[in-house]
């Protein structure tokens, strides 16, 4: 298991973490969100040993995460890194020695991973000859190479294709079958959403909503209705008694029900301004639950 | 779920991460153009330098004289007075006056001696003046001197030969040190910069394309660092040696040197010299990259170490003109300076070997303080990407 406890960092005045705690189990899949800034980047960095936190301990296996366990921890910075003049099974083999591999093993795991990501006919390519959807391949065969314990990818996503995308969630979830806790820290919160058995979300330094997709959503404040009725006149529905308007667009009708509030007596109210096109009660979307996370006040996040 | 099981992976111990970093170092830069058109430019230099100390009468010049009929006293005069103008003379013998007109024209002698023995000799050359010209004229005026002695019936004792007492201990060869000490600090000069170069550029590398993050996210800074430098210092000392052998061989070969022991000597002083002086300079200039994110803005921190350099080149060369000067002397202990001056003065005889000592834990000391703060700079600059990290953030920031 990897335990992230209460880190708290700052640069200078800026508090960037301020107690930012989770756990991932092993072959979890978890998805770290957070604006921009919020100090996801920091808390990864952190893990790997490249920031030293104010305070707060990172463990794996319940023993503090040193030099010895880092090692074992395959990495992807937000800022992809690669030797440029380097060719790409080199620098794969390079990569796991540096993770303690001898060199026979490291260029066999090397040839490996450059064939099973579909880099084996540029392995003896330089990577800067390589277009960029393949030196991030490259990027994630160097984190994977040396068979890690554990995975943290800063970004992984970014700038991939949709069939880049694909490939690189199946490539994770198969590490995750292997018994690998996996962290990812992603803005597209459809693939967060897609992919992760748990969330974190991270808002002004710490973690203000973690937990299945399903449990945040339990959480979440209030019950939406969707209702479509294309013929109704514009506020219809502002009058019902327990019913706040979210949005409303010729009528495309989101309502918001509080604890108590009638949903048959929105039905009936829809049903007398005409046609009712569509009536249902609505999911909650990752992208919702994290609007209403990160905008929630922070005594309410504490 | 238990974590999967590595059979081939144990961890790194952080001599084998230097290992691994210098083993990089060495096998990139190895396959790297630059270095190699460099290492040729050098080594063709170096023989150059021989050649043309052959060719600009660094070897005894030979005038060849051809003679129509004079026999051996005319010979041993010719060669004789050769000798006292420390030049080597080959008599040829040529059968008549049309013999010695062909070679003096097609210059296979430098001039040609006719009628030696009458009593108007005459000399063929191309044109006239020149050394041929006295050579023969004095052995001429000597040869008929001793005839009209020999005639009037008087016996010549020998003449007492001279010996020469050279009251500076040494003095040629200390000279001849020097220049091999010269050529010596030159290269060194070359080689501090070029692997400076070096190592300057693969800081940046490593940052410029973000490659540092993943390499501390398995290691200490201080290990890279290390690693970086010892891998190019090896190559640099294998080049160096090469050189030096090739610069020994081809000494002895052209018959440049005189001593092969005092040149030995100095070249190995050089030599150690360049391990402790590549240290200085790899690290200052490791460090002093560190603080730059673009190949574009090394120049601007790598110039007042660079102008350290060729300060202590120029110090050198007026060392080896004046190895008593208070200029030489001083810099001779000054880190940085010293292994471009102190090898000259050592080769000049003019360094005690305490002053030697002292001058090396100058520098070591240096170094230990270079290693300590550079290393603190090194290692709070290389993960700050951007613009140019200012020195003192660099030493606040602990990662």
């Amino acid at each position: 298991m990897l335990e992230i406890d209460g880190l708290v960092k700052a640069y200078g005045s800026n508090q960037v973490l301020q107690g930012v705690t989770f756990t991932v189990e092993p072959g979890q899949m978890f998805g770290f969100c957070g604006s921009n800034g919020a100090g996801k980047t920091t808390t990864m960095r952190i893990a790997m040993g490249l920031a030293r936190a104010d305070a707060g301990e990172v463990r794996w296996s319940g023993r503090p995460v040193d030099d010895a366990v880092r090692r074992r921890i395959g990495y992807m910075p937000e800022e992809r890194g690669l030797y440029p003049k380097m060719k790409v099974g080199e620098q794969l083999s390079y990569f796991a020695r540096l993770h303690g591999m001898d060199a026979a093993p490291a260029a066999r795991a090397a040839e490996h991973w450059a064939e099973r990501l579909g880099l084996g006919e540029r392995r003896d390519d330089k990577v800067e000859k390589l277009s960029l959807g393949n030196q991030q391949r490259v990027q994630l065969a160097a984190a994977l190479v040396s068979e890690p314990d554990v995975l943290i990818l800063d970004e992984p996503f970014s700038g991939l294709d949709p069939v880049g995308v694909d490939s690189l969630a199946e490539a994770l979830l198969v590490q995750c079958r292997r018994g690998v806790p996996v962290v990812f820290s992603s803005h597209q919160l459809d693939l967060v959403e897609r992919l992760c058995d748990a969330v974190g979300i991270l808002a002004r330094g710490s973690i203000v909503a973690s937990g299945t997709v399903d449990e945040l959503r339990s959480g979440a404040v209030g019950r939406q209705l969707r209702v479509v009725v294309p013929d109704a006149p514009d506020h219809w529905a502002d009058a019902l008694p327990g019913v706040r308007v979210v949005s409303e667009q010729r009528g495309d009708t989101v309502l918001e029900l509080a604890q108590g509030a009638d949903d048959q007596q929105v039905l009936a109210a829809a049903l007398a301004t005409g046609r009712v096109a569509h009536f249902g009660w609505r999911e909650a979307t990752l992208v919702e639950l994290f609007r209403d996370a990160v905008t929630a006040t922070p005594e309410v996040a504490a | 779920m238990t974590a999967p099981a590595h059979s081939d992976v144990t961890p790194n111990s952080p001599a084998r991460m230097v290992r691994l970093v210098a083993g990089r170092e060495i096998s990139t830069r190895i396959r790297d153009k630059g270095f190699l058109i460099s290492s040729a430019v050098l080594l063709v230099l170096i023989i150059g330098v021989m050649v043309l100390q052959v060719v600009l009468g660094g070897g005894e010049s030979t005038t060849r004289i051809g003679v129509v009929g004079g026999g051996q006293a005319v010979e041993q005069a010719l060669e004789q007075q050769g000798e006292l103008a420390d030049s080597q003379v080959e008599v040829v013998a040529l059968g008549d006056d049309a013999a010695a007109r062909t070679a003096v024209e097609s210059e296979d002698v430098d001039a040609a001696l006719v009628y030696a023995d009458g009593a108007r000799p005459e000399l063929l050359v191309v044109s006239a003046g020149g050394q041929p010209e006295t050579l023969v004229q004095n052995a001429l005026v000597q040869l008929s001197i001793s005839r009209q002695l020999a005639d009037a019936g008087v016996q010549l004792d020998t003449s007492p030969a001279v010996d020469v007492v050279p009251l500076e201990d040494g003095g040629d060869d200390r000279a001849q040190a020097t220049v091999v000490a010269l050529i010596g600090v030159f290269l060194l000069y070359f080689l501090f910069i070029l692997f400076g170069q070096f190592v300057a550029q693969g800081v940046v590398e490593e940052k410029s394309s973000r490659v540092v993050e993943l390499l501390l996210a398995t290691m200490r800074p201080w290990q890279l660092l290390a690693g970086k430098i010892i891998g190019l210092g090896v190559l640099g000392l294998l080049q160096m040696v090469v050189l030096a052998v090739v610069g020994v061989v081809a000494a002895l070969a052209f018959d440049v040197v005189d001593l092969p022991g005092q040149l030995i000597g100095t070249v190995l002083t050089v030599l150690a010299w360049f391990v402790l002086g590549y240290a200085f300079y790899a690290a200052v200039y490791a460090v002093a990259a560190s603080l730059v994110s673009r190949q574009e803005d090394l120049g601007s921190v790598l110039t007042p170490t660079t102008i350290l350099l060729v300060g202590g080149f120029f110090v050198a060369l007026q060392a080896a003109q004046d190895p008593f000067s208070t200029l030489a002397t001083v810099t001779s202990f000054v880190p940085g300076l010293s292994p471009l001056v102190m090898p000259v003065r050592q080769a000049a005889g003019e360094a005690a070997w305490w002053e030697v000592g002292l001058s090396v834990l100058l520098i070591l000391a240096a170094l230990v303080v270079i290693v300590r703060i550079g290393g603190r700079i090194y290692s709070g600059a290389l993960l700050r990407t951007g613009g140019r990290v200012k020195l003192r953030e660099a030493l606040r920031a602990e990662r």
